[in-house]
């Protein structure tokens, strides 16, 4: 089951296991510039407030309605990311594992490919969970991901605008598979008391003219700037996970500029500038995990245009303050460290 | 004796054993009402007081006012509100689960709807 609760989506299993909970939060953050550059991951400025669309069946579009599912706001050219928050198994010392699907606009986030039901191996389309904490964008090559920004739909950014030609879905899409408890019990024996493990802490103005009545307010994702990020590989067997009791959910994605006149609740503060949070010195980060191997990047996704780029073709000025910076407070998390091994940071 | 007038007197005597500030005297002046009053309400023989009252001794003593309100026999304003908008579902709601265990009543929870893609 799906439940909204705090900000976040958690889906829970308790007819497989009952710890077997998956917290999913849409982090706010700083679009990273849309150059030739890549950078690391920027920093989370706290979640996205969310409600369920039916709470608002009068204003919304039907289309919602009918889709069911939750709704959060995001100003145009606004980056998201998504934080995956698993539980600890407390006699395994071991979160309950999960296999997520992530689309947008209905096309497959990881793989580039439209949206069907159940997980596939080759080419991947699902991450996993815990290893995988974080997805910041499209997964465009090896270890690289373009950004999650989000446009409006119809502008002709979204991925999925470019990748069918039609601005039909919107929003965001996803499905969470827990792992088979008979698979999990095997892979991850009772442990005895053991130390715990380290743990892993872990505005633009839209059109103005734009009547929230007549027009429909859906923002899309598009792909942004370039970001290192690796997707891990699946180190189970696709049988492992437990496809008979997945839970899906969509994540309509409301233009900021008109969610007061559909919540009554006024929207968040736009996100800083990368230039103004790099200036004050604040952090940016790296994730390692040298025990698991990266998904190679979609060819699909590959040749999707950057929204700096596709505004350059049109002649649009799509992303005001672009410039590029450079990090140079940068944060290292790296998992696989032994236990007791002390981490190595930035000198 | 009243279950109301024991209960505030228990918890009370607990806070005043760390604190002389949860005396009769110093906790009927923050409550806003007369010690010898607080004093007969803990004996049970006078009436508990007000929801407001309640609340504000519940606040003090760091309670939960629904469970100091149910010991005085009383239900929150707020949650007769609740139940005056829909009296029928909520009443019924509520019977269906007065027998059902704890852990039963925790897990009624508010899915999101999944819907035609």
């Amino acid at each position: 089951m799906i439940e909204l609760e705090r900000d976040a989506l958690t889906f829970s299993f308790p007819e497989v296991h009952p710890q077997a909970t998956l917290r999913i939060e849409f982090q706010r953050t700083l679009r990273i510039p849309d150059d030739d550059k890549t950078y690391p991951l920027p920093p989370g400025l706290g979640a996205f407030p969310m409600r369920h669309v039916d709470d608002q069946a009068a204003n919304v579009p039907s289309q919602w309605l009918q889709r069911g599912g939750v709704m959060l706001p995001m100003y145009q050219s606004e980056a998201m990311w998504l934080n995956f928050i698993t539980t600890t198994i407390q006699d395994r010392w071991q979160p309950y594992p999960f296999a997520i699907k992530v689309a947008t606009g209905k096309q497959c986030a990881v793989s580039g490919e439209a949206w069907t039901d159940g997980l596939r191996r080759k080419p991947q389309n699902y991450l996993i969970a815990p290893k995988q904490p974080w997805l910041d964008g499209y997964v465009v090559e090896k270890g690289l991901i373009r950004q999650f920004v989000a446009m409006p739909l119809g502008a002709g950014y979204s991925a999925e605008e470019q990748i069918t030609g039609k601005a039909e879905h919107g929003g965001l899409q996803l499905a969470v598979y827990p792992m088979k408890r008979d698979v999990f019990e095997r892979r991850f024996p009772k442990l005895g008391r053991m130390e715990l493990s380290r743990s892993e802490a872990f505005m633009e103005t839209a059109d103005m003219t734009l009547n929230f009545c007549m027009a429909a307010p859906d923002m899309g994702l598009a792909p942004g700037g370039r970001m290192r990020q690796e997707i891990f590989d699946d180190p189970y067997d696709l049988d492992d996970w437990n496809m008979d009791v997945g839970g899906r959910c969509f994540v309509h994605l409301c233009n900021s500029m008109v969610w007061q006149a559909i919540t009554g609740a006024m929207p968040p503060h736009p996100a800083p500038t990368a230039k103004s949070y790099t200036d004050a010195g604040l952090p940016w980060f790296d994730y390692y995990d040298d025990s698991a191997t990266a998904v190679e990047g979609a060819p699909v996704l590959s040749k999707l245009k950057s929204v700096n780029q596709m505004s350059s073709d049109k002649g649009d000025v799509a992303l005001p303050e672009n410039e590029t910076v450079t990090p140079d407070n940068l944060v290292v998390f790296r998992k696989g460290l032994k236990r007791g091994q002390v981490r190595e940071g930035v000198f | 004796m009243s279950d109301f007038g024991d209960y505030l007197r228990k918890v009370r005597e607990q806070r005043r054993a760390g604190d002389a500030k949860f005396s009769v005297r110093q906790l009927a002046k923050r409550v806003g009402v007369e010690p010898s009053y607080l004093s007969k309400v803990e004996r049970g023989q006078q009436a508990p007081p007000s929801e407001k009252t309640i609340a504000a001794l519940a606040s003090e003593l760091g309670e939960d006012p629904d469970v100091m309100l149910a010991l005085a026999g009383k239900v929150s304003g707020e949650l007769q509100a609740i139940i005056r908008r829909r009296p029928k579902l909520f009443a019924d709601l509520i019977r269906q689960l007065k027998d059902l265990p704890d852990h039963a009543v925790l897990r009624l929870v508010r899915e999101v709807r999944d819907g035609d893609w």
